[in-house]
């Protein structure tokens, strides 16, 4: 992946590969930090982004935030390896 | 013949070109009576199997993931693999068809499995996409890209260009490798539009002129340079619109740029838009540019020729071959905006030209790139290898 793509692109990347991208794979916050090794923080803000953007769905699941990609959120991401 | 055919983008998972390709040439083959099976990866809304004007399409999900890419890819071409070892307990394939590296692993374990040929069509290639070989997924894919063309019987392309890359790139011999270019669903492009209120949608007035770009956002399309164009070209002709169809990673960058132009205002992205409005957009333009940096075809170009468009293209790879110069649209140096503005320029100076330009286009397109010839050009690889 070339040094210049944005990081909340690289997080939606990840969101990608590990499989949300669909409401019933949503993942919360704690599980994003987890599988990517990010900081807490540092998903906050790319997520807050990328829902602002209308890559990203943010959902209401067991009380808690979770979040998966949209239709265009799964574009975006095939769009740097085809 | 039964063909078994592995792309990793099918509608509505459209991507590139790869989608496009795939689908026109899965429809053309069941049109003249092969039984064509399409394995492809998952989308939201997609059933995970339908048919669709007689091609039978599997959409596989994938059950496990993981950040990396390459590791994501290696782990969904393990579930192609199990429903295409399911399906083949029930159809007997006789060709194998992969597109790109990315379903290639599962396509060379079934070669190995059901004891066929595989073909592969390379659509395009790392080093070209990345312009080079800069991190350790770069050099991997590359790796994966030579091994698929080694294990393949035969190798398709889609342009002179590319099998120029291919053959030089992997060491291969050339004549393992078929040029067959892409096609254009005409039928596509035959409805009637009101050009006026498509025209209107995107802000653009009758007396505007409407400069139309389509494709990726991506640095391999070029689209800073046409952005850095748009003051020339707005120097000549202050009522040109510019109206920018695609998404991609470089989509924030090039905003900026066109912020930075002093004529943002002029530009619209438009990000992700479906074929229908895309048809309706190129045929209510009055240029269509693709200033691309690198394109092993450039379908794009296709489509805009088909929908009565003057095309103005960079004189790189496939478009060079798929654009004649001054007779089906212009061809502009890449990477360099006073050309791109002078090609457009050339186009909205003179409609008598330009209309020059798209009824010879339309001729070339009905003779050269029609589904059907496609196809039957591409069973004949197949029985070459059976």
């Amino acid at each position: 992946m070339s040094e210049e793509v944005p990081e909340e692109f690289r997080l939606l990347c990840m969101l990608h590969n590990i499989g949300a991208t669909k409401m019933e794979r949503s993942l919360s916050i704690k599980e994003i930090c987890e599988w990517t090794a990010l900081e807490t923080s540092s998903v906050e803000l790319h997520l807050r982004r990328l829902v602002e953007l209308g890559y990203v769905q943010p959902i209401e699941a067991e009380g808690a935030g979770k979040y998966h990609l949209t239709p265009n959120g799964i574009r975006k991401v095939l769009t740097l390896y085809s | 013949m039964k063909i078994c055919m592995l792309t990793w983008e099918f509608p509505p998972r459209i991507v590139g070109g790869i989608a496009r390709h795939c689908e026109g040439l899965a429809r053309a083959l069941a049109h003249s009576g092969h039984e064509v099976h399409v394995f492809t990866l998952d989308f939201p809304g997609a059933p995970d199997y339908e048919e669709i004007e007689g091609v039978k399409i599997y959409r596989t999900v994938t059950e496990l993931g993981h950040p990396n890419f390459l590791t994501w890819a290696l782990l969904f071409n393990h579930f192609l693999e199990k429903k295409l070892g399911y399906v083949c307990q029930q159809v007997e394939f006789d060709a194998l068809h992969v597109h790109d590296w990315l379903t290639a692993p599962a396509g060379i374990s079934f070669k190995y499995r059901a004891k066929k040929p595989m073909i592969l069509t390379v659509h395009s290639t790392e080093i070209g996409r990345a312009q080079g070989l800069h991190n350790p997924d770069s050099f991997a894919i590359d790796g994966m890209e030579w091994w698929a063309t080694y294990e393949a019987s035969k190798i398709i392309v889609t342009s002179g260009s590319m099998k120029g890359e291919i053959s030089d790139h992997f060491h291969l011999p050339g004549d393992k490798i078929k040029i067959i270019p892409n096609a254009i669903d005409l039928t596509r492009c035959n409805t009637s539009i009101d050009r006026e209120s498509v025209r209107r949608r995107y802000g653009v007035g009758s007396n505007e002129k409407l400069v139309l770009c389509v494709g990726r956002l991506v640095p391999q399309k070029g689209v800073e340079h046409l952005i850095r164009a748009v003051p020339t070209i707005s120097w000549r002709h202050p009522e040109a619109k510019f109206l920018i169809v695609g998404e991609g990673w470089l989509k924030g960058h090039l905003e900026y740029l066109a912020r930075s132009s002093g004529h943002g205002w002029k530009i619209r992205f438009t990000g992700f838009l479906p074929d229908s409005e895309v048809v309706a957009l190129m045929t209510s333009a009055d240029v269509l540019v693709i200033p691309s940096i690198y394109e092993p075809f450039g379908i794009v170009a296709l489509e805009g020729m088909a929908a009565g468009v003057p095309v103005v293209a960079s004189q790189v790879g496939g478009l060079a071959e798929v654009v004649e110069h001054d007779r089906t649209g212009i061809l502009v140096y890449s990477r360099n905006p006073e050309s791109i503005a002078w090609g457009v320029d050339r186009v909205l100076s003179d409609p008598g030209h330009s209309r020059w330009l798209t009824e010879n286009s339309r001729e070339t397109i009905q003779k050269t790139y029609s589904w059907d010839g496609i196809a039957k050009k591409t069973v004949k690889v197949y029985k070459e290898v059976l």
